[in-house]
């Protein structure tokens, strides 16, 4: 005798929504004015940003405040500050230009063809430098700016890539330094990470900017720029040491007994058996790191720096567009939205691919 | 192949003198002293706890040792990391929990040591793993990862990558006792081929069989100290002393 068993069948969407929503004449009810409300808002907010805004520059700062939704215009007519910021209007193609080249540079890091320290080394390498030379000029013809000149969106960028590009190597190498075997080493490399993070970022800006000078000689001291991602970084790689480390101890012991029991070298079991590991487990954190720390760069208007938010400010701040501050910070909004979500997005497609290659 | 190295050629592959190791205050090995010749197969048996894996993560220094002396095919182990390196070059190594690398597939695992520690170049890496992956029997997973084996599988697959640095010596530290029971001849079998090429082998295991069938000799230690010594046929029929028939009795009579 055989046994038929017959699973029951799937819902429709419609009886799987009444089963969820509409159960009881109480949830029905609570269902429909939630509903209704979130329709309305979203009514409400439609109507502002498209049907009774302004889109043209045509009529004006007059026109478009007069208008009922929202002022696109300051937009249309301001973008080149809230990009570059004070750049000298000639050369702004330079600062987009260099805009393009951190998200090509940081778009071909994320494909796993570029992994390879040589290849990545390269396109950082050249990155960096295309960047650079971009931005500052002096040489092939391209007029000298310095960087008090920089601002919008290129500083933002600049600030958060190169946070990031010496932070990372800092992180790693005191997280190595944290599980050091001699306690003299450890305790006081501890003694570091605990007291970056015990600071807020904005006091450590304002030291590196401000005190720093005052502490060492001259030819020491590099711009204003250099020393404020100095100090964002060695920030950064405080947090992140810590993520790394937390990663390292998720590592089996096992894994550094068969490297050596193989005949490699510390740094060997390091870079080939251990970071790999260790940043696998380490991954979420890192990203969420690299989002904290990208909109962190905001703060660095505090030693005056025209990064994209106080390219903001600017934008709406000179009298004709003054009335259009929501629409200014709602664009920035938009920006930072752009490359946060991409970067939790990438940071998703990561941990789908190390799921697979490893179970 | 006998790869050109400072090691002598005849003498000895292992000596191990007065050996003591301290976790703390808790005595792990007590004097213990061994010599091992080339192509002898040692099967090192005894109660949990007994110092045994201590014993021979010593020899490849997975365990620093805090008196006596352990000389490795001629070559003094102590803290001159020359020596260690050259050491764990001759030393393959199985652990009971395999300790593959899970971020690498199969043939990856076999290829990494010989080509960033013996400095072969890839093509020659590749051809000797797969070579070895073809004896242990699953050449057809050399693209899989660790994860998507079996244990058994993944033990054979950890025995052909100590194989490819082509060690003189093979340590096994109970390779199956993390295995479930119908996985343990699968892995016992790629020992046995091992042990009939001529490897020097010395094997921590509670497989009584396998000591029957390759040893030539079977120590039995306790409280981290080797308490009897002798062939298979011996060791089996006449244990001399009274801790070993004790034993024996426990692991043989069911």
């Amino acid at each position: 005798m055989e046994m038929v068993v017959v699973a029951p069948p799937a819902p429709g969407r419609l009886e799987d929504l009444r089963r969820r929503f509409f159960a009881t004449p109480l949830q029905a009810v609570l269902s429909l004015a939630c509903l209704t409300i979130m329709v309305f808002l979203a009514w409400k907010l439609l109507n502002w940003a498209v049907f009774s805004a302004v889109f043209t520059t045509s009529g004006g700062p007059e026109a478009c405040q007069a208008a009922a939704g929202a002022c696109w215009s300051v937009i249309a007519a301001r973008w080149r500050i809230i990009f570059f910021g004070l750049y000298p209007y000639e050369e702004q193609w330079r600062s987009a230009l260099a805009c393009v080249v951190v998200v090509v540079m940081t778009v071909l890091s994320c494909i796993p063809v570029f992994w390879t320290g040589r290849r990545i080394a390269l396109v950082w390498g050249a990155g960096t430098a295309l960047f650079y030379v971009l931005m500052k000029g002096g040489v092939l013809g391209l007029a000298h700016v310095g960087e008090e000149a920089w601002g919008g969106l290129a500083l933002t960028l600049f600030i958060f890539v190169t946070t990031c590009l010496v932070g990372f190597p800092l992180a790693i190498c005191l997280a190595l330094l944290r599980r050091s075997e001699l306690p003299w080493i450890s305790r006081t490399t501890g003694l570091i990470i605990d007291g970056v993070r015990s600071l807020p970022l904005i006091s450590i800006l304002f030291t590196f900017a401000v005190v720093l000078p005052f502490a060492l000689p001259q030819w020491l001291q590099g711009d204003k720029l250099y020393r404020v991602i100095l100090g964002s970084a060695l920030f950064f790689s405080a947090y992140q040491a810590e993520i790394v480390r937390g990663g390292m101890q998720g590592v089996p012991t096992g894994q550094e007994e068969a490297a050596m029991a193989l005949g490699m070298r510390y740094w060997q079991r390091i870079g080939r058996i251990l970071l790999p590991q260790a940043m696998r487990n380490a991954l979420p954190a890192t990203i969420n790191q690299f989002v904290i720390s990208f909109k962190e760069t905001s703060l660095v208007i505090i030693v005056g720096f025209f990064e994209i938010l106080a390219s903001g400010n600017a934008a709406y701040g000179t009298g004709e567009w003054r009335f259009a501050y929501v629409e200014v910070y709602a664009f920035i909004a938009f920006i930072y939205f752009v490359f946060v979500f991409s970067l939790s997005r990438y940071g998703a497609f990561l941990e789908r691919r190390m799921s697979i290659s490893e179970r | 192949m006998i790869s050109g190295n400072s090691t002598e050629p005849g003498g000895p592959a292992l000596r191990i003198e007065n050996l003591d190791k301290y976790y703390g205050t808790f005595h792990a090995l007590r004097r213990v002293n061994l010599a091992v010749e080339r192509g002898e197969r040692i099967v090192v048996c005894g109660p949990s706890g007994s110092g045994k894996s201590t014993m021979i993560r010593c020899i490849n220094r997975l365990e620093q040792h805090n008196g006596g002396r352990i000389a490795v095919l001629g070559t003094e182990l102590n803290d001159d990391v020359g020596n260690i390196d050259e050491i764990r070059r001759e030393v393959g190594m199985v652990f009971q929990h395999f300790n593959l690398f899970p971020h690498m597939t199969v043939l990856e695992n076999c290829m990494l040591s010989p080509m960033i520690v013996r400095k072969q170049p890839r093509a020659q890496a590749e051809a000797t793993a797969r070579r070895y992956l073809e004896k242990v029997r699953i050449p057809e997973q050399a693209m899989k990862y660790p994860g998507q084996l079996s244990g058994g599988q993944q033990q054979r697959v950890a025995i052909a990558r100590a194989l490819c640095m082509q060690p003189q010596i093979m340590l096994f530290d109970e390779p199956t006792s993390a295995l479930d029971p119908e996985m343990v001849s699968e892995v016992l079998d790629v020992m046995v081929t091992l042990a009939s090429e001529g490897m020097t082998m010395i094997c921590v295991t509670h497989e009584m069989g396998f000591a029957r069938r390759v040893a030539d000799r079977v120590i039995f230690m306790d409280s981290g100290e080797i308490v009897e010594e002798a062939p298979p046929e011996t060791f089996f029929t006449t244990p001399r002393n009274e801790r070993t028939r004790q034993f024996l009795s426990q692991v043989l009579d069911h």
